[in-house]
């Protein structure tokens, strides 16, 4: 599903280029569980950026389902993105003003679903994640658990093949982050979801099939679990 | 998706709601200013276009190309005969219809004695004109010669409620009350026709007058408006060789003469007749001639451009304001971006947010405009209303008046923030590089037509102020103008002055046979002097005009009623008349006017030379002019100089005075110095107009900067706190946030210096007697400014450093 090839990201730091990722590479099928791991400024959230094309490589090759994501303008990116890809994210990122229900809705409005679509869908993942009563809630008024949740229910409604996400529990207590893995590991073993994960904590890695290992810009081992 | 980006606008409009009303009031004046301006403007460009076949009807003038010595000209005045002739010799040409405009006229029925106008017109023109009839049949209505029909109003007027028709009302005519029979009922003018009238009589009534007669098939004698409709698809319109043809037989050797007298040497004919489109009847002043002034398109375009800037300036706050925290709503732009949002759609939205903004605004503005309204009509001499029937276009303008204002104000900062790139976005770096420069650029300008403006009105106001504190060149306090022009003056003039005479509250009194100010109108003869042609304005006076006016003589002597020559051959003239004949004050006097002979006076003598005096504008130099004593002219204007004190004592005893000689007309007079106020009228409301523009744009410019100096010291909550902690004082702390602001308002009057003093000495070029532009008037533009801005940012500033910086500091 996914190749990347001597993939390569800098920045520029004053004169001279500060090298997140060099020669990173790999391979991932669909249906897989991967985690990446690293320490700290590894690139970790770069790489995950780079392969959920919020951000753009500085040389190498990317490919997605057979098509050369390198070679495609922000447009085209933006249509594959939003047709195959969802992302959680360490810090939730709902929208402060929107509802659940509607921080739910709003992917599918920019993706123009129609409206009777739009509640189906809505309806089965509140249901799903027991979170009916809340949709009228506004995030503030959520825990960081069910925030994520939501982030993840947001993520799941356009029916992505990829889940992309870095650290989903880096902020959450060790019950809660239970229950956001319980959902990745059933996604992935009953709907095929592929799904990559940013992850510092060895017990979420090991909800997943393999483990990328990133240092100095690589994929300095490859692990299978 | 609309209904979602409209609930999310209401939430944003809603959660920031100093901002918003900050927006709502900037953007409901600017779109109150401007819908008035554009009322006004449409009206004018509105003139005229009620009439169905308006593309085929147009209005005969006779053109004339500069020559010996004049400027070219053009007249709307046209011989009788003109009309049947052209539908005579050209085919195109359906039908004719002459009008005569004889301005007011006393008009009375068994209720009601009144100075309506009264246009003589054509049978065709209640067929050709869209002047639909309540009563009546528009084919044979003006037929019969005896025949009259009323305006609505004037029915209304002279006969109550009921049908007039068959009813017979009075018309003086040339002195005499004469019978007319109601034919008909029209529907009032519409207020932007350019044709005018109360009660329409018939032309062939008029031709038949004492006055009429003169013009039948008498092409010498210009009095009448021709209007012509053509057959569609005609091109006579632009036909000039078939109308010069024309021209040429109905005023054969005319081109000839002109050419053997050494006046014309051009190839083709200096005069032709020419066709105006009805429709441009009101914007072509050129041309001219009707009851309702016609304007200068360009005046039209100008007053918008100026709505227009107020308008801008309100948007620019809306700009600024958005740019200002847009940092703040980035990680929603990032998290929008990252769930699948494109770039348009998240541009559409913040559109709706400014959109309907702009929405709320207009509802505002219009309540706005409409209390307005009353003010502008006043300073304008109109009375418009926000009519949809009178202007069906009104509807979409203010629609698509509300579209620009939302696009103008929303698009600049939908553009940056739909743009932000959604890692940096969520990762809240946005630093709006550069988009600093904009704010500060957007907020100069702002500044920079707010100053403008307002030194534009200060030159303005100067200027008007000396027009009014000029010596004319005599005494115009308490002088008292009585128009006499409806009366027998031969006989009631020495009647009144005697009576007068005997009037504690009056010192003198002269006549004149025309006024002096505004809408005087003048006479003016034109002779060869010498083998040169010389043009000198006239002036028909008793001998006590000069005394009651206090003018001054330089040189020979003034009219003397015992001098029986005085009437028949002498005249005075002024120094430019004295200049241009070459002659000194000494040498003046005795000098005869050879080649002159007007009014039965040949050849007449000098007997004295008057000052210079402006009886024209002060727009223009004073021209060669000369008094005659009356003799075949009547004192239509009588002078009375007033004893200063209680003006209205006077006025009152005056009037006694009048009703006891002329009972049956009625007292009309006019002060001299208000008639000669009256030159500078639309000089006046143009300052007015500048003057509130000026007023506007400074306080919508002051209200963006009280917003974005609130915004500014939000930003800095925490480098204020951390500044007063280290011991900064109140009066450092603001001079730290306002500095900023007041250095842009001073690169502001900078700039604006350069350009209003430009703009002002092509207003000011335009009048022969004007100020110098001095500098302090733009120091004091500057300084109001300035004062403003500073009160307005320093309130924000003070309030931030005065905030409790442990609290500022412990919520970061
Ligand atoms: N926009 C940026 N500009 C400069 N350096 C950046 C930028 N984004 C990330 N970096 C740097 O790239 C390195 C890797 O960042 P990241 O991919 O977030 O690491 P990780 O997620 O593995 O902790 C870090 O050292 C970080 O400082
Ligand atoms: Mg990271």
């Amino acid at each position: 599903m996914i190749e990347f090839k001597d993939i390569e990201r800098y920045y520029d730091a004053g004169a001279v280029k500060s090298y997140v990722l060099r020669y990173a590479s790999a391979r991932i099928g669909e249906g897989e569980f991967v985690s990446i791991m690293g320490p700290s400024g590894a690139g970790k959230s770069t790489l995950l950026h780079i392969l959920g094309m919020l951000d753009e490589p500085t040389a190498g090759e990317y490919w997605f389902l057979g098509e050369p994501v390198h070679k495609f303008n922000e447009r085209r990116r933006t249509e594959l993105y939003q047709q195959y890809i969802g992302f959680v994210f360490q810090a939730y990122h709902l929208i402060d003003d929107l509802t659940v229900y509607e921080n739910l809705e709003t992917p599918l409005l920019y993706k123009k679903v129609p409206s009777a679509e739009r509640k189906s869908r809505i309806a089965d993942l509140l249901d799903r994640f027991n979170m009916v009563a809340k949709k009228d809630l506004f995030p503030s008024q959520l825990s960081g658990g069910q925030q994520q949740l939501v982030g993840v229910a947001r993520a799941l409604i356009g029916r992505p093949k990829l889940i992309l996400a870095d650290e989903p529990t880096g902020n959450l207590q060790s019950p809660q982050a239970r229950e956001i893995m319980d959902i990745f590991r059933q996604l992935n073993r009953d709907e095929g979801v592929t799904i990559i994960q940013v992850t510092h904590s060895d017990t979420n890695a090991r909800y997943g099939s393999r483990i990328l290992h990133l240092l100095d810009g690589k994929v300095e081992r490859d692990e299978k679990i | 998706m609309l209904k979602t980006n409209l609930l999310i606008a209401l939430r944003s409009l809603w959660k920031n709601k100093a901002i918003t009303a900050i927006n709502i009031v900037g953007l409901s004046l600017g779109m109150a200013c401007f819908s008035l301006l554009m009322l006004h403007v449409n009206d004018e460009f509105s003139f005229d276009r009620f009439h169905v076949n308006k593309e085929r009807i147009y209005r005969v003038y006779r053109h004339i190309l500069p020559y010996n010595g004049k400027e070219a000209s053009s007249d709307p005045y046209l011989p009788m005969p003109l009309g049947p002739a052209m539908q005579a010799d050209f085919p195109d040409v359906l039908n004719y219809v002459r009008l005569c405009d004889w301005g007011e006229q006393y008009v009375r029925s068994a209720r009601l004695l009144a100075k309506p106008r009264v246009l003589y017109a054509d049978a065709r023109f209640l067929t050709v004109l869209a002047f639909p009839l309540l009563y009546g049949d528009p084919q044979t209505a003006l037929s019969d010669p005896n025949s009259v029909v009323l305006t609505e109003q004037a029915a209304l007027d002279y006969f109550g409620e009921q049908n007039p028709t068959g009813k017979t009302l009075e018309i003086k005519v040339a002195d005499v009350f004469e019978p007319f029979v109601v034919s008909g009922v029209v529907r009032n003018p519409p207020p932007n026709s350019s044709i005018r009238f109360d009660f329409l009589a018939s032309f062939e009534r008029h031709a038949a007058s004492k006055y009429g007669k003169r013009g039948v098939n008498n092409w010498n004698r210009s009095a009448y408006f021709t209007l012509v409709e053509l057959k569609p698809g005609s091109g006579l319109a632009s036909d000039s060789a078939r109308l010069q043809q024309f021209y040429n037989k109905y005023h054969p050797g005319e081109t000839e003469e002109a050419r053997s007298a050494g006046q014309w040497a051009g190839a083709g004919d200096p005069t032709n007749y020419r066709l105006q489109a009805l429709t441009d009847w009101h914007t072509q002043p050129e041309i001219g001639g009707g009851a309702v002034a016609p304007v200068n398109p360009k005046y039209g375009w100008i007053l918008l451009g100026l709505g227009g800037l107020v308008l801008l300036i309100a948007c620019i706050n809306f700009t600024t304001l958005s740019i200002g925290r847009s940092a703040g709503r980035a990680r929603e732009v990032g998290v929008r971006k990252v769930i699948g949002a494109r770039r348009g759609q998240l541009a559409a939205q913040f559109l709706t947010e400014s959109l309907l903004l702009s929405g709320i605004s207009m509802l505002l503005a219009f309540v706005l405009a409409k209390t307005f309204l009353p003010a502008l009509n006043e300073l304008t001499d109109k009375q418009l209303r926000f009519d949809f029937q009178l202007y069906p276009e009104l509807g979409w303008m203010l629609t698509g008046l509300t579209l620009l204002t939302g696009l103008l104000a929303g698009i600049y900062p939908a553009l940056v923030q739909s743009g932000f790139r959604p890692l940096e976005a969520l990762r809240s770096k946005i630093r709006l590089s550069g988009s600093g420069l904009f704010t500060k650029s957007l907020v100069t300008f702002q500044f920079v037509l707010s100053v403008g403006l307002i030194a534009c009105t200060l030159i303005m106001l100067r200027q008007l102020h000396f027009l009014q504190q000029k010596n004319p060149g005599f005494n115009k306090e308490n002088v008292l103008i009585v128009d006499a022009s409806d009366a027998d003056t031969r006989r009631i003039y020495p009647l009144f002055k005697a009576a007068l005479a005997a009037n504690p509250a009056v010192e003198g009194v002269g006549a004149s046979e025309l006024s002096l100010g505004a809408d005087a109108g003048w006479s003016r003869s034109g002779f060869e002097y010498e083998g040169q042609h010389k043009e000198v304005f006239e002036y028909f006076i008793d001998p006590d005009y000069m005394t009651v006016l206090n003018m001054d003589l330089l040189s020979g002597r003034p009219f003397d009623y015992a001098v029986s020559a005085d009437t028949t051959q002498s005249v005075i003239i002024n120094e430019a008349m004295m200049h241009d004949f070459g002659w000194t004050p000494a040498s003046a006097p005795g000098q005869v006017l050879k080649g002159y002979s007007e009014s039965g006076k040949k050849d007449p003598v000098v007997i004295g030379v008057v000052r210079d005096f402006n009886f024209l504008s002060l727009h223009k130099e004073v021209k060669p002019m000369m008094f005659h004593m009356f003799n075949g002219y009547q004192p239509y204007q009588f002078f009375v100089r007033l004893r200063p004190g209680d003006l209205s004592e006077g006025i009152a005893a005056i009037e006694k005075n009048w009703l006891a000689i002329e009972p049956d007309l009625p007292f009309r007079y006019h002060f001299l110095d208000d008639n000669l106020a009256r030159f500078y009228k639309t000089e006046a409301r143009w300052s007015t107009i500048t003057g509130y523009a000026g007023g506007l744009a400074v306080m919508l410019a002051a209200l963006g900067l009280f917003g974005l100096a609130a915004l500014a010291a939000q930003k800095r909550t925490k480098e204020i706190g951390i500044r007063k902690v280290l011991g900064a004082s109140v009066a450092g702390i603001t001079r730290l946030l306002a500095g900023d602001f007041l250095r842009l308002v001073l690169l502001a009057i900078v700039l604006a210096t350069p350009v209003a003093w430009y703009l002002m000495q092509l207003w000011l070029a335009d009048f022969a007697y004007r100020i110098e532009i001095s500098w302090w008037t733009f120091a004091v533009a500057g300084l109001m400014a300035i004062a403003i801005a500073f009160l307005t940012v320093s309130f924000q500033s003070i309030r931030a450093a005065l905030a409790d910086p442990v609290r500022s500091l412990r919520s970061e």
